[in-house]
């Protein structure tokens, strides 16, 4: 049976570099930008980038969710804490979602 | 200690921000480098939208490093043009990691 | 150590640190250390009629733990060197 290099999560994200990417991070928000670089905590560092905060609003009486509403602005050029990443994604096109 | 960057405020009068949101002012006295902070003549002040701001004496304090978000020098002169009683401001949020 | 080192190309410049209760100062960055710390001069709340809180500091030292964002002059990094170093660097797996 050949050996197969096993990619490991790390070496996916290297791919990416100079890629437009998608990253989800907490408290609802989701950049998308052009990958200039990473290190072993997901620290980054993005250009271009859409930031989107999604807002819940909630009827407070009835405690339910009456709509979701998406602010997005745009920064040239963002350092990213590592420590706020869920998941990196390449993106299919500059911009998605 | 002289290696750290905040061993450049040590004696100074500080003001602090902690992750509940709390606004502390005092004076120096310690640190390290997990950020634990000794405060001199420590001043808690209470932030409101309706109110002036409240003080509160606290004397001696230590903070824990892991819930300083900021520490900052105060510019003694702009505290004395600062008329306390005439700001409104809704309270600093809690930190949300 | 990575991102330490592409901090400490940036010191002079004025960033904008945005942290993780909101609050968002803008600033000259003076110094970093290991643990992405940060010292800035001449700081401002990037809403000032929001924060009077801190409309009497000098300076600020923020801990690296509560930065969400830091937004960088984008005039002042050299992308390509970024990624090259980024590829090159021992510590990134």
């Amino acid at each position: 049976m050949a050996e197969s290099s096993v990619a490991r999560p790390f070496d996916l994200i290297k791919l990416n570099l100079d890629e437009m990417v998608q990253v989800k991070l907490r408290g609802n928000r989701e950049l998308v930008g052009k990958l200039h670089a990473y290190d072993q905590h997901m620290n980054m560092v993005l250009g271009n980038v859409t930031e989107s905060v999604t807002v819940i609003d909630v009827d407070l009486l009835n405690h339910q969710a009456t709509g979701a509403n998406v602010v997005k602005r745009n920064i040239e050029m963002l350092f990213v804490r590592g420590d706020g990443v869920i998941l990196v994604s390449p993106c299919a096109h500059p911009h998605d979602g | 200690m002289s290696s750290l960057i905040l061993s450049e405020m040590l004696n100074g009068l500080v003001q602090v921000i902690t992750n509940d949101g709390k606004v502390f002012t005092g004076r120096l006295r310690g640190i390290d480098q997990t950020t634990n902070l000794i405060l001199e003549n420590c001043h808690e002040r209470m932030f409101s939208a309706d109110e002036g701001v409240e003080e509160i004496r606290h004397g001696l304090y230590v903070i824990r490093g892991e819930n300083v978000v900021l520490v900052g020098e105060i510019d003694e002169a702009k505290e004395e043009q600062t008329d306390l009683a005439s700001v409104r401001a809704e309270p600093i949020m809690a930190l949300v990691h | 150590m990575f991102f330490y080192s592409v901090f400490k190309t940036l010191v002079g410049k004025t960033v904008v640190v945005e942290l993780k209760n909101d609050l968002a100062i803008q600033g000259t960055l003076v110094s970093v250390d290991q643990y992405l710390n940060i010292k800035l001069d001449h700081v401002s709340a990037v809403d000032p009629a929001r924060y009077p809180h801190v409309a009497t500091l000098k300076n600020s030292f923020i801990r690296g733990s509560v930065v969400r964002y830091v937004h960088l002059p984008a005039s002042a990094i050299d992308t390509a060197l970024l990624q090259d170093a980024t590829r090159n660097e021992p510590g990134n797996r």
